[in-house]
């Protein structure tokens, strides 16, 4: 296939230094390739179809909508988006939802993290028989137990509490968080931790000075996780949090949108402001969240 | 030197179990005690109330014989493994496409990602209105010419899941891509340079080479879908309340129906700790089939 001349001697390894080599030969045929390119943008249209359509149907009026479905707004108006936005409260439901999402992000490193170097250190019995029980409840979905946990709040006097609702979504997320820190602890060097237990480090100290920092690209990849995932959850904060002033996002966007005739000028621009922060962090991390997502997830 | 060591570990462990403490802790009051507490309240006819009572396997054999029971845990495992198929074929085909593009495909698998962004709540609302029979997707296959494809895909059983299916594989894509791509650049360049020499052309690589070496990314990528998949609610909920005739009904449906609906709480724990044992089965199995199958192809 290619010519004798394009085969550099290779003295083993992986793709990673040659990338560039192979990246250009591939991309240079790839890109001029015309049926590549077009089959590349009816996929990107494919996929950001439906938000380009929530975007400009939020930017019309409804009767416009409701005149002709799949046109572009000629009159764009922000009207809509002021409109939903105070339906829903938005700026204190960001504030509320960034508290728990926030605060849950903190709990589950911290806990995670700490378990991790506890169960990625040890290779005794019990500590494998923690490691699986924190494992088996990676894939459980809270409403499965969301009534004995209801009345288990209520008999802790935590039912209505920000404070309660950061509980729950920190013990739901420790699986994963255990998970990825106990796979990515085994594989950091023991005499990292020796080296500083020689200097007279205890236990804590090594932990945060050695161990910690090391894990930050799990502790990166985590974070988008449970960001995505708490910050969209309706299901606990509307079954725990009866309180209309602490109210999420999604819960308002969910009461405004819960009857049976839903506007699309109603609809998209709600659904746009309740994205419009994720799409935010999105865009500042993107890069770290793409490698976070693939990368992270093999290291276990 | 073998005492040493012994010795060694012991202290190790003692030192480090408070780290491991506060986890347990959380994980056990706020997880476990829930979960048992389910199992047992799946033994009662509770209805939330103070007083309910102890009716041992009952709720467990009415769900056998329950008629709607059956369609949502066969809708389920359908919806599954018609998700998780469609998003790792569809996820394996566009990361093996995007590594080829260099910038413009780390551009796209960029985009790919936006609909992970949106939570599942929108996205029903979403694509319930684009799925009207006025809405966006019609009239966008009036628009090219394809207007009999028209249907009422919400309102139609032979459609209605797959339908939904369709906005969860959208969801998903972009992450599974995310996971093969890693996979893709796992592989070391030699092994398959040495594969084109030997005369293969782009498939034989890719089946000979490339896809026994993607057995990792594919269990952790199937391992993820099918933990989302098989708890599917918000989406059924929002698009079709589980109808048309069914053909939507989901198991976690039918668990928020019993249990916010009827308030039939005993009864509604008995249905989650049979999704719960779906889901620990199915996973468990995929899992040691696929990590099995690592051991085997590397």
């Amino acid at each position: 296939m290619s010519t004798p001349s394009k085969i550099t001697p290779h003295l083993g390894g992986r793709s990673g230094p040659r990338a560039p080599v192979r990246g250009s030969t591939r991309s240079r045929r790839g890109a001029r390739s015309l049926p590549a390119r077009a089959a590349g943008t009816v996929l990107v249209i494919a996929f950001v179809t439906p938000f380009l359509f929530a975007v400009s149907t939020s930017l019309r009026t409804a009767q416009d909508v409701a005149a002709h479905v799949l046109a572009l707004p000629t009159r764009p108006t922000l009207a809509n988006f002021s409109r939903v936005a105070s339906d829903i409260h938005y700026p204190r439901s960001v504030l509320n939802t960034v508290i728990i999402t926030g605060g849950t992000c903190v709990v589950v490193v911290v806990l995670g993290a700490m378990a991790g170097y506890a169960l990625g250190l040890t290779t005794r019995g019990w500590s494998r028989w923690t490691y699986r029980a924190f494992i088996t409840g990676m894939g459980v979905p809270l409403f499965v137990f969301l009534t004995p946990l209801y009345l288990l709040l209520r008999d802790l006097n935590l039912l209505g509490t920000t404070f309660g609702v950061i509980l729950v979504y920190s013990a739901w997320n420790l699986p994963v968080a255990v998970f990825f820190y106990t796979s990515f602890v085994r594989t950091i060097p023991g005499e990292l931790g020796e080296a500083a237990a020689i200097d007279g480090a205890g236990r804590l100290r090594t932990f945060f000075a050695v161990y910690f920092p090391l894990l930050r690209p799990v502790t990166a990849t985590l974070l988008i996780f449970i960001t995505i995932a708490v910050w969209n959850d309706l299901m606990v904060p509307l079954i725990f949090l009866q309180d209309p002033d602490q109210r999420t996002v999604m819960v308002n966007a969910y009461s405004l949108l819960d009857s049976r005739v839903v506007r699309p000028t109603d609809l998209f621009p709600a659904a746009l402001l309740g994205m419009a922060p994720l799409l935010v962090m999105f865009a500042f991390f993107q890069r770290r969240m793409v490698e976070g997502m693939s990368g992270g997830a093999l290291k276990g | 030197m073998p005492m040493r060591t012994r010795i060694r570990t012991r202290t190790r462990s003692r030192t480090l179990l408070p780290f491991l403490l506060p986890a347990i802790g959380l994980y056990g009051l706020l997880m476990v005690y829930p979960l048992v507490r389910s199992i047992s309240l799946s033994l009662t006819d509770s209805e939330g109330g103070p007083d309910s009572d102890f009716i041992g396997l009952a709720n467990y054999r009415e769900m056998l014989h329950d008629p709607a029971v059956r369609p949502a845990l066969v809708n389920t495992l359908v919806f599954t493994v018609i998700v998780v198929l469609a998003q790792n074929a569809i996820g394996l085909a566009l990361a093996a496409l995007l590594r080829r593009w260099g910038a413009y495909g780390k551009a796209l698998s960029v985009v790919l990602l936006l609909p992970a962004l949106l939570s599942s709540l929108m996205a029903s609302y979403i694509w319930s209105s684009l799925y009207q029979q006025d809405g966006a997707v019609n009239s966008l296959l009036n628009a090219t010419g394809l207007g009999s494809l028209r249907h009422v895909w919400l309102g139609d059983p032979s459609t209605a899941l797959y339908a939904i299916a369709v906005v969860h594989i959208w969801m998903s894509v972009g992450f599974a891509a995310a996971i093969y791509a890693a996979g893709f650049r796992t592989i070391p360049e030699d092994v398959l340079e040495a594969a084109r020499l030997d005369g293969a052309n782009r498939w034989q690589v890719f089946r000979k080479v490339e896809w026994p070496m993607l057995a990792p990314s594919v269990t952790v990528a199937v391992t993820l879908a099918l933990f989302g998949c098989l708890r599917v609610l918000e989406l059924p909920l929002v698009m079709t309340q589980g109808g048309p005739a069914n053909a939507t009904d989901t198991l976690g449906l039918s668990i928020y129906r019993t249990v916010f609906d009827s308030g039939n709480i005993g009864y509604g724990t008995a249905q989650s700790v049979l999704l719960l044992v779906v889901v620990t089965v199915l996973v468990t199995a995929s899992n040691a089939l696929l990590r099995r199958r690592e051991g085997r192809v590397q």
